[in-house]
């Protein structure tokens, strides 16, 4: 463990907490301070961006697995709650808890699948499981509407626009929070433990006893159930769905960036990549209108991080920061072993020292 | 083995660093609310009329998309020069929707609830017009579109949509079919074969004459739907030239139509009649299936020649400043323009909010005169009118049915491609 | 369904898987190489589309006439890309970087391309776009005679630089095993760029040939690189002769399937296949111990 140069630990929770809450009141507070419904619809682009995010991060962050597939995942989440709505019958909420649980449940196939295979493979995977249901449902056109598109029914029929942008508006945060917690749940527990030893090495967690198989599919079930939430709470939203929209890889992708920029460690992370690259689209429409520069910018970044700075944009720039204004909290890689051993020496006599002033 | 091991260094288990994070959040989330900023919208009497629009001027729908944008334009244009619209200039906002339908609904929201447009005018093709006019609807705006046309746009309870064109998709093959129907035992076809694209009005355009020729007995042996990328057609058009069918008849737009017709071609196969939508209309088309357009067929609700009050002027300002006549995408938006124009001018208002729905009741109530004829609508926002089949003859598109306004006499059977 | 529907579909399968494996070569290419998994290959093959396009509406001359100048161009291009970019991945985790990198160039000529050229599509539209022939009871169309034999032609020089040449045994030694063929004294690194380059050069090649008788746009590279990775994964990851086989054999099947499921559907066809390679026979049908650890 690092030495730990930051203030007793009880006050670096305060704010935390504080920090936390001011976040959450900026959020909600939000809706207020638009100037009008269209900025309202950016507000939920970019907390669904954050959701879609934060759920891939249970796979991508714990597991160190990139899939490019979540929008196999969050397209049938869409498509689903539409199905159950208009062939089924079933009320709006429901069908998107139902169309959530069925995703799940068809996960565990897909997962087994596709978790054998590593590395490049499963990247393959992932791909192609996106650009077969793309087939398929645009082939299917009788039960999906193919190319001609899926309506889905409002769920608030009697609600003008701008007030139908608002309950979603609340409804994705709600989402995004409870996506939040789950993570942060995982983050903090022994099974979230076993992933992060998977990530850092899976041969070595596996002969240690770590069910790594099971562990996997478990967490990538949990990142599907929470993308399928996702994409069916956009269809209640948006309300007209194409197979080519709901079916990108292009769109999987965003979400792989959006993870990355804002740091697949951290809980906030998916969110605040979300935040850069939300807005950082929204000005270039605005500026630019809708050219195909965006595309060359997305795939810069992209390129960008992935070279300069895989661990993330944020991450990365206080690492910087860090290095510059701080030298003695170092990458562990530049310390030598001798400074490491001394430093885990210092790391009880700090822990002694902090519960003495704690007790105090 | 593969691990993320490049971000296992340097981050410890317990992470202070999540507290800087979530200062960025909230900054980030502050700086951005604060920049969202409103356009005041144009009230006062010597402001533009801002008119919204979301065309699809790149992607699958781009050729007709910027044929509907130069009819905006002539219009506009035109109206300015006479003293605009109650005396305002009009101006026209165009968005990229890039013939996507995510895109579409997010581009209306932009000029409806953000930059306060006072009138909106509709985009191209049924699949844009449906999730276009959902917006306008929820917003209270009155919708008149210039080519959403298939029974789909109808069916979907708008109260605010008209569609500025003589008919409906299903009816737009109308004359052909009768004529088709008419003819002698011996010349008449026997067999058809059908490929559309997954597209609401091409498929309606080619599903109408399918209902009504399968009625009078020619039978379907071919009946294709491909999704709107498709851009290989060798199997389709195995399959039709397989089948050897009297006729073939394309629902079609810009692209597919000319991948389907050099398909065909590469298979010498010779049908006795072609008739395909949108496609053979464009400027581009003859030229695209290297010159051998003679004898193919299209609907079309508009005719340079015709004779309509607002035609003759249309066409000519037009053709001066664009260089070419008009094509029936530009005569629809002009027609829209025209429309839109009638029920402000007789209104008297032109702004969101309750002087939407008093240009809607009005156009409920009455007719407007416009280049494409006089447009009368049904209590969904249907068109009551017919629509004229064009022909390749002589190496230009003319008009052959109905007999009483011809320019052309139809060829039947078509001549070799 | 008549036989001479199914004899059309077989010949125009030929034809096509032909033209897949030229196009999927280069993809084997690129992992035998560096085991990297190249997404931005068709973006490059839309490119090299683009470009013979272009070429042909700037000088109305065939658009084959390009390929002296993109070939080379591309080759260079290839040879930059792995040494300037690829060999600066940290090797522990290349190959799931290079997915994402090579993700971000793909992005990055797509809106290249629709910047410079606009979301219009194109077709070349030549003389002899209509022109077919009568060949083994099938009607043929020249085009994609032409487009065929422009692929034969690649990949049997490509065959006979891999196995006739120096650079081509060193290329092949590498992919076999990289540290054996340090040891002996191949210049392993050089050679990897040699070899990116010659993927590249393929899929200059490869896209001329497409823009011939295909309709291209920006985003086009999308439907592409799923079923070619799906012929290099049935093929066997870093075989070319693999990579043929499988592009011919998946290529006849989804031109024989388009018959009664339509063409659409016929497309899922490569998406089974590597799935069911991925189960059954991870190493495809040549790929031998490169397949086991990627």
């Amino acid at each position: 463990m690092r030495p730990d140069s930051e203030p007793a630990r009880w006050r670096g929770t305060t704010v935390r907490a504080v920090a936390i809450a001011i976040g959450a009141a900026a959020i909600l507070a939000f809706p207020a301070v638009a100037a009008n419904p269209y900025m309202l619809t950016v507000g939920i682009g970019i907390l669904n961006y954050a959701v879609l995010a934060t759920a891939w991060n249970f796979v991508g962050g714990f597991t160190g697995y990139i899939s490019l597939g979540h929008g196999a995942l969050s397209g049938l989440g869409a498509y689903g709650t539409g199905l159950l709505i208009t062939g089924a019958g079933l009320p709006s909420f429901v069908a998107l808890g139902v169309a959530a649980v069925i995703v799940g449940v068809l996960a565990i196939p897909i997962g087994i699948a596709a978790l054998r295979v590593r590395g490049a493979s499963f990247v393959i995977v992932s791909i192609a499981l996106v650009l077969i249901l793309l087939l398929v449902f645009q082939s299917w056109a009788q039960l999906t509407g193919g190319s001609r598109g899926f309506v889905v029914p409002r769920p608030f029929p009697h609600l003008h626009r701008a007030e139908h942008h608002l309950v979603f508006f609340f409804l994705f945060a709600g989402l995004l929070a409870l996506a939040l917690v789950a993570w942060w749940l995982i983050d903090r527990s022994h099974f979230g433990l076993g992933l992060k030893a998977i990530r850092e090495d899976e041969d070595k967690a596996q002969s240690l006893g770590i069910p790594t198989f099971a562990a996997k599919l478990v967490v990538f079930v949990v990142s599907a159930v929470f993308t399928a939430l996702g994409g069916g709470l956009y269809a209640l939203w948006f309300g007209d769905l194409d197979p080519v929209f709901q079916f990108s890889v292009l769109s999987g992708s965003t979400t792989v960036l959006i993870a990355l920029l804002g740091g697949v460690r951290h809980l906030f992370g998916p969110l605040l990549g979300a935040l850069v690259v939300g807005a950082g689209l929204e000005y270039f429409k605005l500026e630019y209108g809708d050219t195909p520069l965006h595309l060359v910018a997305t795939g810069v970044l992209l390129g960008g991080v992935v070279m300069f700075m895989p661990e993330g944009i944020i991450p990365g720039l206080f690492g910087l920061y860090r290095r510059w204004f701080a030298p003695s909290d170092v990458s562990i890689r530049e310390v030598t072993a001798a400074a490491l051993l001394d430093a885990s020496r210092r790391v009880p006599e700090d822990r002694e020292r902090a519960s003495r002033e704690a007790g105090r | 083995m593969m691990s993320f091991r490049a971000f296992a260094h340097g981050t410890p288990l317990m992470n202070p660093s999540n507290r800087v994070h979530r200062t960025t959040v909230l900054i980030a989330a502050l700086a951005f609310s604060a920049s969202g900023c409103g356009h005041k919208s144009a009230g006062s009497a010597s402001d533009p009329i801002l008119i919204g629009v979301s065309l699809p001027l790149t992607g699958d729908f781009s050729e007709p998309g910027k044929g509907i944008q130069r009819g905006y334009e002539a219009w506009a244009k035109i109206v300015n020069a006479a003293g605009g619209l109650l005396g305002r200039q009009v101006k026209l906002k165009f968005l990229d929707d890039q013939s996507s339908a995510d895109r579409v609904v997010s581009d209306y929201e932009q000029l409806v609830g953000k930059d306060k447009v006072n009138l909106v005018f509709g985009p191209f093709s049924t699949r844009l017009v449906v999730p276009a006019a959902r917006v306008a609807e929820e917003y209270g705006m009155l919708f008149v579109e210039p080519a959403g046309a298939a029974k789909q746009v109808f069916e979907q309870g708008f109260k605010n949509l008209f569609y500025a064109a003589p008919a409906v998709a299903t009816e737009h093959y109308k004359l052909l079919a009768s004529y088709l129907l008419a003819l002698p035992e011996a010349t008449r076809p026997r067999t058809a074969a059908y490929a559309s694209m997954d597209d609401p009005f091409a498929q309606s355009t080619a599903y109408g004459l399918k209902a009504k020729l399968e009625a009078g007995g020619i039978k379907t042996l071919v009946n294709e739907v491909y999704p709107p990328s498709t851009t290989d057609f060798s199997s389709i058009a195995a399959k039709i030239a397989d089948s050897k069918a009297d006729i073939v008849v394309g629902g079609t737009q810009y692209q597919d139509g000319v991948n389907l017709i050099i398909a065909l071609q590469q298979l010498a196969y010779q049908p006795k009649l072609a008739a395909f939508s949108t496609a053979p209309t464009e400027a581009e088309f003859a030229k695209a299936i290297g010159n051998k357009a003679e004898g193919i067929l299209a609907p079309t609700g508009y005719t340079p020649q015709s004779k309509f009050p607002s035609n003759v002027e249309f066409v000519q300002k037009y053709t001066a400043q664009f260089g070419g006549p008009p094509g029936e995408d530009e005569a629809n938006g002009y027609a829209t323009g025209q429309v839109v124009a009638a029920a402000v001018a007789a209104v008297g208002c032109a702004e969101q909010g309750d002087c939407q729905g008093k240009l809607v009741a009005w156009l409920r109530g009455h007719q407007v005169d416009t280049v494409v004829g006089g447009l009368k609508w049904d209590d969904k926002g249907r068109p009551l009118g017919a629509h004229m089949i064009q022909q390749w003859v002589g190496g230009k598109i003319q008009v052959v049915l109905p007999a009483d306004l011809k320019e052309a006499d139809l060829i039947y059977p078509k001549p070799t491609w | 369904m008549s036989a001479a529907l199914v004899v059309q579909s077989l010949v125009l399968g030929v034809l096509l898987g032909g033209l897949y494996a030229l196009l999927a070569a280069g993809l084997t290419l690129y992992f035998g190489v560096m085991r990297v998994v190249m997404i931005a290959h068709s973006a490059f093959l839309i490119l090299a589309a683009y470009l013979a396009w272009y070429f042909h509406s700037l000088t109305g001359l065939d658009p084959l006439l390009s390929l002296p100048i993109t070939v080379p161009v591309f080759f260079g291009g290839g040879v930059a890309l792995q040494r300037l970019l690829l060999a600066r991945l940290r090797p522990a985790t290349r190959t799931m970087m290079s997915v994402l990198l090579t993700f971000a160039i793909a992005l990055v000529i797509e809106g290249g391309l629709g910047t410079v050229f606009t979301g219009t599509q194109r077709r070349i539209q030549l003389g002899y776009s209509g022109a077919s022939l009568e060949l083994f009871g099938a009607r043929v169309a020249v085009v994609k005679l032409i487009a065929f034999a422009l692929a034969a032609a690649a990949m049997a020089a490509l065959y006979l630089v891999l196995t006739k040449t120096k650079f081509g045994q060193a290329l092949r030694a590498t992919i076999q095993h990289r540290e054996a063929a340090q040891l002996v004294g191949i210049q392993t690194d050089r050679i990897a760029g040699y070899g990116f380059g010659l993927g590249l050069a393929t899929a200059a090649i490869g896209g001329t040939a497409l823009a011939l008788d295909s309709t291209i746009y920006p985003s086009l590279h999308w439907r592409w690189i799923g079923p070619l990775m799906a012929i290099i994964v049935v093929g066997g990851l870093g075989s070319v002769p693999g990579t043929a086989i499988a592009a011919m054999l998946l290529g006849m099947l989804m031109s024989l399937l388009q018959i009664p499921l339509g063409t659409t559907w016929a497309q899922t066809v490569f998406y089974l296949a590597l799935f069911a390679t991925l189960a059954f026979r991870p190493h495809g049908l040549f790929g031998g111990r490169l397949a086991t650890r990627f």
